[in-house]
């Protein structure tokens, strides 16, 4: 439908996608618009791949895989604390800010809501935390350890840290759609994350499915973690926690939409 | 009269608080709706209902014959909003916000949307801080980004709340300006603690006081509900005995006197209109120690009607 003589066009449709697009694009642009990415992927090299080259040249001559573990365990604890602290006012920021409720005037689905916070933000984080580090990271290995990865194998293996980080980002954008505060978003995800080097000694069979084993080697294991293994090119020890990483993932999204529908502004 | 905004015992309870109480609102088209009441009446909660930000305990609302559950999207689509607190992105600038806001509603040229985002920031005065991020903007030209972006959709019902709020003199005629240029495209529903601005500009006028509707209707009607008749005289000289006269005549209901800078100042309660205006300026005259200089009958005031109501509780309820 046409507004009056212009030749703009009324945005139609009341269906769950309503404002994706346009919210989308606002969020997209706050993290590309701005020095938001480059300061990220600043930061983020920093964190993971100074420590990596730096490892790489006080221990030239170590195995490739152990080398190539140091960089997923930075990248692998790195990758959630990034994803908690940015996700963490995504939606909690929002509601305590009031621009939450001001967009949510709008003719915009509260599933388009969450939903462009979720792709956004994995968009953002997918770029300035995983394959900017993943190329700095491959530049070391090729120049510094003088080996060359299969470039296959390590684009699979940073495909694992997506998941990796898409649990914390869903796992956080469910708790900031249930809590006010951002005390229980941040800390939840953070606990989770490091408690899950002791959980399995409380219950064993956790170890075939936590998701610190997508990107960390699991203790008194032999084995690599799933990323390590296939950028390496190594036998992959169980795609099971990655499986069972892409079922949490639905789960909070499920439950994030579901809270964030009954919520109140 | 088609109404564009209807509600039914529409109720909305906090922890056992009821925050609203069964509330039977009609909003005509085509009116400015002012929506009045304390602090705390429930005043905010209606609008926020009526988009669907929050839900209902009980009852319904309608906007365009529309469910305001059911339909909110679809509603929200005809609607421009003005919150109490505007709060943007603070990273954007406002021609930015304007953008991203009319993206909402609109699809089609971007230089079409570009011209109606032109046109939006002139109207509010903001045309020369368009590109400046609005982190740094005033609370005034906030108020003014606030409006803007409640009327970049052309829309059919306008809600503000609190529309004049942080903004100067100037600001606020031209609100009011905006408001009466806008009446004949849309209804404005306006919540608001500047009773003169509500008495210039409104035709319909509804007063909540704890959660509860005391007064719905047309302003004039609310006006004329006003209880008696006040005179108020100014006069020199020996005023005792002209006084003594007057509050004995059977029409007149009370006199209350002040002295201010040599001048008598009397607010003269009226129970009978008819024989004051024949009789108590011949009466003041007639009196040889009192020299009247100033004297007319007070007309009742929007801010008297809603104290009256608001402080009488349920009593000055005109439903």
């Amino acid at each position: 439908m046409a507004v009056g003589n212009s030749k703009m066009q009324l945005q139609t449709g009341t269906g769950w996608t309503r404002g994706l697009n346009n919210m989308l694009r606002g969020e997209l642009r706050a993290w590309f618009h701005t020095r938001k990415w480059w300061t990220q992927i600043i930061i983020w090299a920093a964190a993971i791949n100074l420590i990596f080259l730096m490892v790489s040249f006080s221990s030239i001559d170590a195995p490739v895989s152990a080398q190539v573990s140091i960089f997923n365990i930075f990248l692998g604890l790195a990758g959630p604390i990034g994803a908690s602290i940015i996700l963490q006012g995504a939606v909690v920021g929002e509601k305590k800010s009031g621009t939450a409720a001001w967009v949510l005037s709008k003719p915009i689905s509260r599933i388009s809501f969450i939903i462009s916070k979720l792709i956004s933000n994995s968009v953002g984080l997918l770029v300035t935390m995983i394959l900017a580090q993943g190329l700095i990271a491959y530049l070391i290995t090729a120049f510094v350890l003088e080996v060359t990865l299969p470039p296959a194998g390590f684009i699979a293996g940073l495909g694992v840290h997506l998941v990796h980080i898409l649990f914390y980002i869903s796992l956080t954008l469910m708790l900031g759609a249930i809590f006010d505060h951002t005390a229980p978003v941040i800390g939840i995800p953070m606990a989770f994350l490091f408690s899950q080097q002791f959980l399995p000694s409380l219950y064993p069979p956790l170890l075939k499915v936590l998701p610190w084993l997508l990107v960390m080697q699991p203790d008194n294991v032999s084995e690599n973690s799933i990323a390590g293994a296939l950028m390496t090119g190594t036998r992959v020890p169980s795609y099971l926690p990655l499986f069972a990483a892409l079922v949490a993932i639905v789960v909070f999204i499920f439950v994030a939409l579901w809270v964030f529908k009954k919520q109140e502004f | 009269m088609e109404s564009v905004i209807d509600t039914h015992g529409l109720t909305k309870t906090y922890k056992q608080v009821e925050a609203l109480k069964k509330l039977d609102l009609e909003v005509p088209k085509n009116s400015i709706f002012g929506f009045l009441g304390p602090n705390g009446a429930g005043k905010t909660t209606t609008i926020k209902l009526l988009l669907d930000l929050i839900h209902p305990t009980a009852g319904s609302a309608s906007i365009f014959g529309l469910d305001s559950v059911r339909n909110s999207v679809a509603i929200r689509a005809r609607i421009g909003y003005l919150p109490q607190d505007p709060r943007f992105y603070e990273y954007m600038t406002a021609r930015e916000i304007l953008d991203y806001t009319a993206h909402f509603f609109f699809k089609g040229p971007q230089g079409e949307i570009d011209a109606r985002v032109d046109e939006t920031l002139k109207l509010v005065g903001l045309d020369d801080k368009a590109d400046r991020p609005v982190k740094g903007f005033s609370g005034g030209e906030r108020q003014r980004l606030g409006i803007a972006q409640a009327q970049v959709n052309y829309p059919d019902l306008l809600i503000l709340d609190e529309p004049a709020a942080s903004l100067d003199p100037m600001g606020r005629r031209d609100v009011l300006e905006v408001m009466e240029r806008l009446r004949k495209y849309t209804t404005i529903f306006y919540c608001t603690h500047i009773l003169d601005d509500v008495q210039r500009v409104s035709d319909t006028v509804a007063i909540l006081n704890h959660g509860e509707l005391v007064a719905h209707g047309p302003i004039e009607e609310l006006l004329a509900s006003g209880e008696g008749t006040i005179y108020e005289v100014k006069l020199k000289g020996a005023v005792e005995n002209v006084q003594q006269k007057i509050s004995s005549q059977p029409w007149v209901s009370g006199i209350h006197s002040k002295v201010l800078n040599g001048v008598t100042h009397w607010t003269v309660s009226i129970s009978d209109p008819e024989l004051a205006e024949k009789e108590l300026f011949r009466l003041l005259a007639a009196d040889e120690h009192a020299f009247v200089i100033d004297y007319h009958p007070q007309e009742h005031q929007l801010e008297e009607v809603f104290m009256r109501i608001v402080e009488g509780g349920k009593n000055g309820s005109r439903q």
